[in-house]
């Protein structure tokens, strides 16, 4: 390493502690003081620690709302990812390996779904019709639809880099479509599988306005939607509003932090000829 | 153990013609070897017979039965890839019993077939590896245990010790023939490798541009030729071929003699020539010399021929050895 990249190194390094870190520190000190001292803003050491407190009052807010959230989120981001990995390696799979005139169809669809922008009220009125608005089963839908295109697009370009030799192999070792999928293909996508729900599972546990507009109701809070209620409530309360903020930042974050490495291999794959 | 036999099988696709009709019999137990340059549409014909590809025309029977319009899984017929194509997320165990597993056949069984197929081909340290643990060589053998144990009528290889290094590939070349005889199946082997189709096959089909060439045994091909395509294609080096005045010299219009079957000398013969390269294999030596004439002739002579770069020679067709096409 040479003097210049070291120096580099260590500046890009102060930047991104900066840019990252404080913020992070910040809330993790506000959320520990007591009322009065959280009411200044000021990047300090806290006077008394007030954890366990904080935890504990946020947890038994409006009949331990933020626990009904993270049930709920729960529901929606583990059904939702379970759908899009499934439908999203099926669809990648028919249009990597049956060229038929509807693929570019289908693919311009997939596209569309990456580039317009959903429009809220008419989508309402769908669930409305089909009796899926506020319900768990609606919200789950409206992000599998959400998240399809993306899913699509990784799985086909890794299926890609498959060898079709493995698919035929299974075609004479007597596979039916349905077995080559789940017993050869499948299995093999496990590094993208590993990225999509790392991304999607962050993306839809964090989704604030999808549940905002789709799913309202006391019942049906989402962990993003109770920042949104406590706001309100804790406008006095700042250690309570980031001791919420903290618990609610904690899941993605853990999960981002034990799959980085593959959310990259998983987004990579393909690029180059491995 | 099954006779293939093809009528008039053609494919194209969309106006391209690959396989512009081809009629052709394998019987029961041969080794039947597709040999061709690229792009002659050996594998096309070997994956129609497999049943991946479709046929556009004609018709397909394998032991008297027409399986023209059958799925692959219904024909009989095992293959293995050039690429092995082992399933990378199984052990070598599963992979060999995949077949057999996907026909919902008791587990059992299953493991008894999978443990007698490896030992047949020497895999049963193996079985609870990956495909990724194995060497070329295993991996090809594991390709044909999962080949093996389907009980096949017809073996089809597509060109499967082509990813193998030199020493390799004989070794496996004679496993593969001692697997023929042990098995008495019906086998057909794609190759690019004139060697290969040389010392393994029954039958030779050559193939060019989609179509059939000529059939018939090694020997056959090597000494009697039908075109002077296929005179160019069997034999190393290559046969040397002479269209135009020497031809019409010799009474034909493609005239053909192989290296191996011209007679050196330093003093006199037939043509006169300079050595613009010698290669020496120990066994024998291949001189390339330049000819006025012909332009190029190719020489084989036995042993460590003493000669230098721009000697002088004269060579002599052996009579008898000559092609006039």
């Amino acid at each position: 390493m040479t003097r210049r990249q070291f120096y580099t190194g260590v500046i890009s390094l102060a930047v991104a502690g900066v840019i990252f870190i404080l913020p992070f520190v910040f809330v993790l000190l506000t959320a520990v003081k007591t009322k009065q001292d959280a009411a200044l803003l000021t990047f300090s050491w806290p006077v008394e620690w007030h954890f366990l407190d904080n935890l504990t009052e946020v947890l038994r807010t409006r009949n331990y709302m933020l626990l009904l959230a993270y049930f709920n989120s729960t529901v929606i981001t583990v059904c939702s990812v379970t759908l899009l990995v499934l439908f999203g390696a099926m669809v990648g799979y028919v249009l990597q390996r049956r060229p038929s005139g509807w693929n570019k169809v289908i693919y311009a669809f997939v596209l569309a779904g990456l580039m317009i922008p959903p429009a809220v009220v008419p989508t309402i009125w769908i669930l409305q019709s089909v009796g899926l608005f506020k319900t768990l089963t609606g919200m789950v839908f409206i992000q599998v639809a959400y998240g399809l295109a993306f899913s699509v697009l990784l799985f086909r370009s890794f299926i890609a880099t498959i060898p079709r030799d493995l698919d035929e192999a299974a075609i004479i070792d007597g596979a039916k479509p349905w077995q080559i999928f789940f017993r050869v293909i499948l299995p093999l996508l496990k590094p993208v599988t590993v990225t999509v729900i790392v991304v999607q599972s962050i993306s839809i546990f964090n989704d604030f306005t999808n549940p905002l507009y789709y799913l309202p109701g006391r019942e049906n809070v989402t962990v993003q939607l109770t920042l949104y209620n406590f706001q309100g409530q804790f406008q006095t309360q700042f250690n309570l509003l980031f001791m919420n903020i903290l618990l609610v930042t904690i899941p993605p974050l853990i999960v981002f932090v034990f799959f980085n490495r593959q959310i990259v291999a998983g987004m990579t794959a393909g690029a180059v000829k491995g | 153990m099954a006779k293939v036999v093809l009528e008039n099988i053609r494919k194209s696709f969309g106006s391209l013609d690959v396989i512009k009709g081809i009629d052709l019999a394998v019987e029961d137990g041969e080794f039947c070897v597709f040999v061709g340059p690229s792009g002659c549409g050996k594998s096309t014909l070997l994956r129609m017979i497999s049943g991946l590809e479709t046929s556009s025309d004609g018709r397909m029977l394998i032991g008297d039965r027409d399986v023209t319009h059958a799925e692959p899984s219904q024909r009989g017929i095992a293959m293995v890839f050039q690429s092995y194509a082992l399933y990378p997320h199984l052990t070598v165990r599963d992979n060999i019993g995949f077949g057999l597993s996907l026909a919902g056949r008791p587990k059992a069984e299953i493991a008894a077939k999978v443990e007698k197929t490896a030992e047949t081909l020497q895999l049963t340290h193996l079985l609870d590896r990956k495909p990724k643990a194995l060497s070329g060589g295993q991996r090809q053998r594991v390709a044909i245990g999962r080949a093996i144990i389907r009980d096949p009528k017809v073996f089809l290889f597509d060109e499967p010790l082509s990813n193998l290094d030199a020493a390799l590939r004989s070794q496996m070349r004679m496993e593969l023939t001692d697997l023929h005889a042990r098995l008495g199946a019906t086998m057909i082997y794609v190759t690019h490798d004139q060697v290969e189709a040389m010392t393994m096959a029954d039958k030779i089909v050559v193939l060019n541009a989609g179509r059939v060439e000529q059939v018939g045994s090694p020997m056959e091909l090597y000494n009697r030729p039908a075109s002077p395509f296929v005179a160019g294609f069997i034999g190393s080096p290559k046969m040397n071929l002479y269209e135009g005045a020497i031809a019409a010299a010799e009474g034909c219009t493609t005239y053909g003699i192989r290296p191996e079957h011209l007679s050196m000398s330093t003093s006199e013969g037939k043509w006169k020539g300079t050595i613009r390269h010698i290669e020496r294999l120990g066994a024998d030596t291949v001189l390339y010399l330049d000819q006025p004439d012909l332009m190029s002739i190719v020489v084989r002579v036995p042993g460590d021929a003493e000669l230098a770069l721009r000697q002088e020679i004269f060579v002599t067709p052996v009579p008898g050895k000559e092609h006039r096409f």
